[in-house]
C-alpha cells in the first residue's frame, strides 16, 4: 500500500478544491461579487473617512494650532498680555534647529477689541512673522484682496472678509484695535486694513486679525515678548519627540502638542481608528452569512460525492480541509476583485473630488474642506484582506465540519 | 376519429455536418381512445415524437394536430394553454413536486385551470381512490414508494379530463411487479375514461399490453401495427 | 391562491438552513441599520434642541437685515411691548381654527463691549434680556454656579460666564466696566456689579457672553425702548413651522422678519446633513451586501429546482406564472426577514433608549456640538422602519434576476437537468 506524503495529499486536495470552486460558474461569481464588494467597501469607505479626517486636520493645523505650541504656562486659561513670555531662550533655539522641524515662528496672540466709525467687534489679534508663518498658516493663501504682511514691522491689519462686512469697512480703510498693555492700561490705535482673507469657517473670519509681530509688540508695549510659539514638524503624527526636547529645552514654559490644544480633533483621529475596526467586522458580518450559505450549499449538493470519497478512504479531517481550501480560493480570488476594485474607485479621485457636487452639506460647519483626498493607508487594505481571510475560514468551519461529519452509507444512498 | 395527426414531421438538432436527423418524415394518425405503444432502442427518436406531440418543442418541419388544434402553429402561451387542458404527462421519474402532497399535486393542475376549491377537493380525492391511493392523499412524494408516485403523476395526468395523455417510460424506475400494476391502472382508465394514451418505452412487459405498437428506429417508423393485448 | 402561496412558503424552508442563514442576514442588517439610524436621529433631536435652548430659541423676530448683518442699529422698535403681546397672542389661540403652541417669548438687545475688571479687559457680547421671561426661553439662567440670576428689568447688575469670570479675575460682587458704542453711536459706558456666574459647559459661551437686564441695557446703549429680537420657543423643535406661521400672520411690520432656527443657525441644519449623507455611504453598502446574499440564495434555489420548473410547464404553467412562485417566496422571505428585523431592532435599539449609549472620546465629540456625554436613540417610525424597509425592497429587486431567468428556460432542456 503507497502512503502518500501529506504535500502530495495536499496537492491534490488543491486541485479539487479550486475545480470545484468554478463547478457552479454563476454562484462562484456572485459570491465572489459580494466578497469583492465587501472588501471595496472596507478599503474605500476607510481611505474616505481618512481623507475627510485628515484634510480636518490639515486645515485646523493651519487654523493657527500648528503641531507644538509653546506657552506661558497660565497662557491657555488666560490668553491675556499678562501671560505672555520672553522671546525664546538660546537653549530653546538650539532645539529648534532640531530637523524635525519644518519651520517655527513666535506670536503675539491677544484678545483685542476692533472698531470701525459704525460697529464694534471682540477678536483676537494676532502678531505675526509673514515670512515663516508662510507654511505654517492659512493666512498666505488666504488673501483674496489686498496683500500678505510683508514683514514683522508691516503694521498695517488684514481682516476678515465676513468681519469687514460686519464693521462695514473695507480695504485701505482705517480701523482702531484697542487693548491692553501690561499695566491693564487700555491701549487703542488705528491701524490701515492692507488685507482681506477669505476662508471656508466663518468663525475664522470673524474671530482673528493679524498684523506684524513687532507692530503689535509696539502697540501692545511688551518689548521683545510674545504670546506663543508655534513649531510646524515634518509628520503630525509624530510630533512627541520634538516635544519632549522642547520640553527639556524650555522646563518653565508649557509646550503641547497639537493633540492636547484641540481635544476635538486628537478624539476625531481615534475615533477614525475605532471605526475601522467597527466597520470591518460589521461588513465582514454581512458579508459571511452569504459565505456560509453557498459554501454549506456547495457541500450539500455533493453529498454523495463526499460519501464516496469517504468510502475510498479518505479521512475526515482532509476533506474538511478541502473545504476550506475550496474556502480560501473563493476568498483570495474575491480579495482580488475587490482590491482591484478599490483601486480602480481611487484612482479617478485621488487628486481630490469635489464632494459639494454629491449634495453633501455642512462640512464647512464640522471644519472640513468639500474637496476630498482619500487616503490610503497600507495597514487598512493589509487589515481588510487580513480579516476577510482569517475571519472567512473560520466561518467556513462549519460548513466545513458539516462536509466531514458525513457517513459514507448514509450519504451515498442519499439522493 | 383522430386524436394526434402528423404529416412529415421531421426534428434536426444542431445544424450542418453535426446535424442530428433525431425524426425524418413521420407520418401518423392515432384514433381516439387508442392504447399505443412507442418502442424502439434509446436514440430511435420515442421521446423527441412525444415532445413535439404534446408541445414541449417545436418540429423543424411538419404538421402536428392535436385534438384538431395545430400544435406546429402555436406560440408558447397557446402551448401552455393546450397542455394544461388537453394532454396529461406522466413521465419517468421525479415527476411531482416535491414539497406538496398527493393531493395537493393533483389539485395543482385543476387550479390552474381555474377550478373552484371545493370541487377540485372533491375530484382529486376520487381520481386518487381511482388510481388505487386513497388514505395516502396527505403524504408528501418522499414519504411514497415509486410505484405510488407514478399512480399520483397518472391521477394528475387524468385529472383535467384530456383528450390525450403521454407516458415518456412510465415504468422504467419500477420492479416488474409495480410496473405491472401501473399498466393494468392504465389500461383500466383507457377503456373506462376513453382517453387516448401514447406510451414511449423500451420494456416488453409494457409492448405487451398495446393495442397499436409502434417500432421507431432512427427516428422513422419501423413497424406500425396493432397487436393483440395479453391482458 | 392558496396552493401558490403553501408551494411558496413551503419552498422557502426546502432548505431551512440556508433560508435561516439568509433571513439571519437580513435581520442583522435590519438590525445595525434601525439601531443606527435611531442613534443618528436622536442624536439630531439632542444636537438640536440642546443648541437652540441653550440660547438661540427656534425662531426670532428681528429687523430685517439684522440675520446677515447684526448691527447695533437694525432694531425691533418698541421690544418690550411686542414680546408682551405675542405673548399674549400665543396665549390666546383661538381655538377653532388653529392648534395651540405652547410657546414662550422674551425680548433681548445685543451689543458689544470692553469688559473691564480691576485687571484685565477683554471684548464681550453684551445681552439685555427680561430677567422675568428669560428662563423661559434659554439654559443659562438655570445653570447660575454662583450668585444669582438678574433681578428685574432695570436693576444695574449683569451675570458673566464662568471662563469671562476666570479671565477677568473677577468674582460676584466685584465692579465690571462696560465701554462700547450706543445704537446711535453714542459712547457708552457703565459701571455695574457681577451678581451672578453661570457655567453652561460651552467654552465659547461661558467665555463670550454678559446678560443685563433689557431696561437697563436700553438706558446705556441709547435703545430708546428697541431690542435686537424677540425669541420665541417652543417646547420642541419639531413645532418650528408651526410657530413660524403663526407669527407671521400676527407681525404686519415689513420692517421686521420671522426667522427660524434653521436660518439662525445655518451651521447645524448642515452639520446634520453632512452628517447624514456621509452615513447613507455606509448603509448603501450594508444593503449591497445583503442584496449579494439573497441574490445567491434565489438563484441557487431556481438553479436546483430546474427539473422541477420543467415539469411544471409541461403540465402547462405559463413562464410567467411560476416566475410569479419564485417571485412569491422571494416576496415571503422578504417579509419575514423584516418582520424579525424590525422585531430584533425594536428589542436591541430599546435597550440603549432606557440605557442610554456612549463610545470612548465621545464626550470631547459632544461637547463640540453641545451634547451630553450619553446619546439615547430616538425609536420612532422613521428609524424603525426605514432601514429594513430599504432592505426589503433591495431583497425583492435581488429576487427579480433569478425569477426572471425561468422565462428561458426551455421545458425539454429544464427537464433534462437533474
Amino acid at each position: 500500500m503507497t502512503r502518500y506524503s501529506f504535500g502530495t495529499i495536499t496537492a491534490m486536495l488543491t486541485v479539487i478544491a479550486w475545480r470545484n470552486v468554478w463547478r457552479n460558474h454563476r454562484r462562484t461569481l456572485i459570491m465572489l461579487g459580494a466578497i469583492a464588494v465587501g472588501v471595496w467597501a472596507m478599503i474605500w469607505l476607510t481611505a474616505i473617512m481618512r481623507g475627510m479626517v485628515d484634510q480636518m486636520i490639515t486645515d485646523s493645523i493651519k487654523n493657527l494650532i500648528a503641531h507644538v505650541q509653546i506657552h506661558a504656562p497660565a497662557y491657555r486659561d488666560d490668553p491675556s498680555i499678562a501671560n505672555s513670555m520672553p522671546a525664546p531662550s538660546d537653549s530653546l533655539q538650539q532645539a529648534l534647529q532640531d530637523p524635525a522641524i519644518q519651520t517655527w515662528s513666535t506670536r503675539v496672540r491677544v484678545p483685542a477689541v476692533i472698531s470701525s466709525e459704525r460697529e464694534s467687534a471682540g477678536v483676537t489679534l494676532v502678531g505675526i512673522s509673514p515670512l515663516r508663518e508662510r507654511e505654517m498658516l492659512f493666512l498666505a493663501g488666504a488673501v483674496t484682496d489686498g496683500r500678505y504682511l510683508q514683514s514683522p514691522r508691516d503694521d498695517g491689519v488684514i481682516i476678515g472678509a465676513k468681519l469687514a462686512e460686519r464693521l462695514e469697512t473695507r480695504l485701505g480703510w482705517r480701523i482702531v484695535i484697542m487693548s491692553q498693555d501690561p499695566d491693564n492700561d487700555i491701549v487703542d490705535r488705528g491701524f490701515r486694513v492692507v488685507g482681506i482673507f477669505d476662508t471656508e469657517m466663518e468663525a475664522t473670519e470673524t474671530s482673528y486679525v493679524f498684523t506684524g509681530l513687532q507692530s503689535a509688540q509696539e502697540f501692545l508695549k511688551m518689548g521683545s515678548q510674545v504670546s506663543e510659539l508655534a513649531v510646524l514638524t515634518n509628520d503630525y503624527r509624530h510630533e512627541q519627540p520634538i516635544v519632549d526636547k522642547l520640553r527639556d529645552a524650555a522646563p518653565d514654559l508649557e509646550v503641547l502638542p497639537w493633540q492636547e490644544i484641540d481635544k476635538y480633533l486628537a478624539t476625531m483621529l481615534n475615533v477614525v481608528e475605532g471605526f475601522v475596526w467597527v466597520w470591518f467586522i460589521v461588513v465582514f458580518i454581512a458579508m459571511s452569512f452569504g459565505l456560509v450559505n453557498t459554501l454549506l450549499m456547495a457541500v450539500f449538493e455533493r453529498t454523495r460525492e463526499i460519501g464516496l470519497i469517504q468510502a475510498l478512504g479518505m479521512k475526515p479531517r482532509l476533506i474538511l480541509l478541502q473545504v476550506l481550501i475550496e474556502s480560501f480560493f473563493l476568498l483570495s480570488v474575491g480579495l482580488v476583485f475587490g482590491n482591484l476594485l478599490s483601486w480602480l474607485s481611487i484612482i479617478p479621485i485621488q487628486d481630490g473630488w469635489d464632494i459639494s457636487a454629491l449634495g453633501v452639506e455642512g462640512l464647512e460647519y464640522a471644519g472640513m474642506s468639500t474637496m476630498l483626498y482619500p487616503v490610503v493607508q497600507a495597514s487598512d487594505v493589509i487589515l481588510s484582506n487580513v480579516v476577510v481571510i482569517v475571519l472567512g475560514l473560520i466561518a467556513s468551519l462549519y460548513p466545513a465540519w458539516r462536509a466531514a461529519r458525513h457517513v459514507p452509507v448514509e450519504a451515498i444512498t442519499r439522493i | 376519429m383522430s386524436t394526434v395527426i402528423c404529416k412529415q414531421l421531421s426534428k434536426v438538432f444542431g445544424e450542418g455536418e453535426l446535424a442530428v436527423h433525431a425524426l425524418s418524415d413521420i407520418d401518423l394518425d392515432i384514433q381516439s381512445g387508442s392504447f399505443a405503444c412507442l418502442s424502439g432502442p434509446s436514440g430511435s427518436g420515442k421521446t423527441t415524437l412525444l415532445n413535439l406531440i404534446g408541445g414541449l418543442d417545436t418540429p423543424t418541419h411538419g404538421e402536428i394536430t392535436v385534438a384538431e388544434q395545430r400544435v406546429d402553429r402555436m406560440n408558447k402561451a397557446q402551448l401552455a394553454n393546450m397542455r394544461l387542458h388537453h394532454i396529461g404527462f406522466v413521465f419517468q421519474a421525479y415527476n411531482l413536486i416535491p414539497v406538496l402532497t398527493a393531493q395537493e399535486n393533483v389539485e395543482f393542475v385543476m387550479q390552474l385551470q381555474g377550478m373552484h376549491h371545493s370541487q377540485r377537493a372533491e375530484k382529486s380525492r376520487s381520481i386518487l381512490n381511482e388510481v388505487g391511493l386513497s388514505g395516502m392523499e396527505n403524504r408528501r412524494p418522499a414519504e411514497m414508494s415509486g410505484g405510488q408516485q407514478q399512480r399520483v403523476a397518472v391521477a394528475r395526468a387524468l385529472v383535467s379530463e384530456p383528450d390525450l395523455v403521454l407516458a415518456d417510460e412510465p415504468t422504467a424506475n419500477l420492479d416488474s411487479h409495480t410496473a405491472e400494476n401501473l399498466m393494468d391502472l392504465l389500461v383500466d382508465l383507457n377503456q373506462r375514461h376513453g382517453t387516448t394514451f401514447i406510451i414511449s418505452t423500451h420494456d416488453k412487459l409494457v409492448m405487451s399490453y398495446a393495442k397499436r405498437l409502434i417500432k421507431m428506429r432512427d427516428g422513422k417508423i419501423e413497424d406500425d401495427g396493432s397487436r393483440q393485448s395479453v391482458s | 391562491m392558496g396552493i401558490n402561496l403553501t408551494l411558496a412558503w413551503r419552498n422557502l424552508w426546502r432548505h431551512p438552513r440556508r433560508t435561516g442563514l439568509t433571513l439571519a442576514a437580513i435581520v442583522f442588517s435590519d438590525v445595525l441599520l434601525v439601531w443606527m439610524i435611531a442613534l443618528q436621529l436622536g442624536q439630531y433631536d439632542m444636537m438640536i434642541d440642546n443648541t437652540l435652548q441653550s440660547f438661540t430659541g427656534h425662531v426670532q423676530i428681528q429687523a430685517h437685515g439684522y440675520l446677515d448683518n447684526p448691527q447695533m442699529r437694525r432694531t425691533v422698535p418698541d421690544a418690550i411691548e411686542l414680546a408682551a403681546h405675542i405673548r399674549q397672542e400665543l396665549h390666546n389661540t383661538n381655538s377653532h381654527t388653529e392648534a395651540k403652541i405652547n410657546a414662550h417669548v422674551s425680548a433681548r438687545a445685543m451689543g458689544f463691549a470692553l469688559v473691564s475688571s480691576e485687571k484685565r479687559s477683554y471684548g464681550a457680547q453684551i445681552a439685555g434680556v427680561q430677567p422675568q421671561y428669560e428662563p423661559q426661553v434659554s439654559v443659562i439662567p438655570g445653570l447660575i454656579q454662583q450668585g444669582r440670576y438678574l433681578s428685574g428689568p432695570d436693576r444695574e447688575e449683569a451675570v458673566i460666564g464662568s471662563v469671562m469670570a476666570r479671565n477677568l479675575k473677577a468674582g460676584i460682587g466685584d465692579e465690571l466696566t462696560l465701554l462700547g458704542s450706543g445704537k446711535d453711536g453714542s459712547f457708552a459706558a457703565a459701571v455695574v456689579p457681577i451678581v451672578g456666574i453661570y457655567e453652561s459647559g460651552n467654552t465659547e459661551l461661558d467665555r463670550q457672553l454678559v446678560q443685563l437686564p433689557l431696561r437697563y441695557f436700553q438706558d446705556v446703549f441709547s435703545m430708546r425702548g428697541s431690542a435686537h429680537s424677540i425669541v420665541v420657543t417652543a417646547t420642541s423643535h419639531e413645532q418650528t413651522q408651526n410657530l413660524t406661521a403663526r407669527l407671521r400672520n400676527l407681525i404686519h411690520d415689513d420692517n421686521l422678519d420671522v426667522v427660524n432656527w434653521e436660518r439662525l443657525q445655518p451651521g447645524l441644519k448642515q452639520a446634520i446633513q453632512a452628517d447624514f449623507s456621509t452615513a447613507w455611504l455606509m448603509y448603501g453598502v450594508l444593503v449591497a451586501l445583503v442584496a449579494f446574499s439573497v441574490l445567491n440564495t434565489f438563484l441557487m434555489s431556481v438553479l436546483e429546482r430546474t427539473r422541477e420548473f420543467g415539469i411544471m410547464l409541461a403540465l402547462g404553467v405559463t413562464p410567467g406564472k411560476v416566475g410569479r412562485l419564485v417571485w412569491t417566496e422571494s416576496f415571503f422571505m422578504a417579509v419575514t426577514g423584516m418582520l424579525f428585523g424590525i422585531a430584533a431592532g425594536a428589542a436591541f435599539t430599546t435597550y440603549f433608549v432606557i440605557h442610554g449609549f456612549s463610545y470612548p472620546g465621545m464626550e470631547e465629540l459632544a461637547s463640540k456640538f453641545n451634547l451630553p456625554d450619553r446619546f439615547y436613540p430616538a425609536l420612532n417610525s422613521v428609524s424603525l422602519l426605514l432601514g429594513p424597509g430599504v432592505i426589503f425592497i433591495a431583497t425583492l429587486l435581488a429576487a427579480l434576476w433569478p425569477a426572471t431567468r425561468i422565462h428561458l428556460l426551455k421545458p425539454v432542456e429544464a427537464m433534462q437537468a437533474v
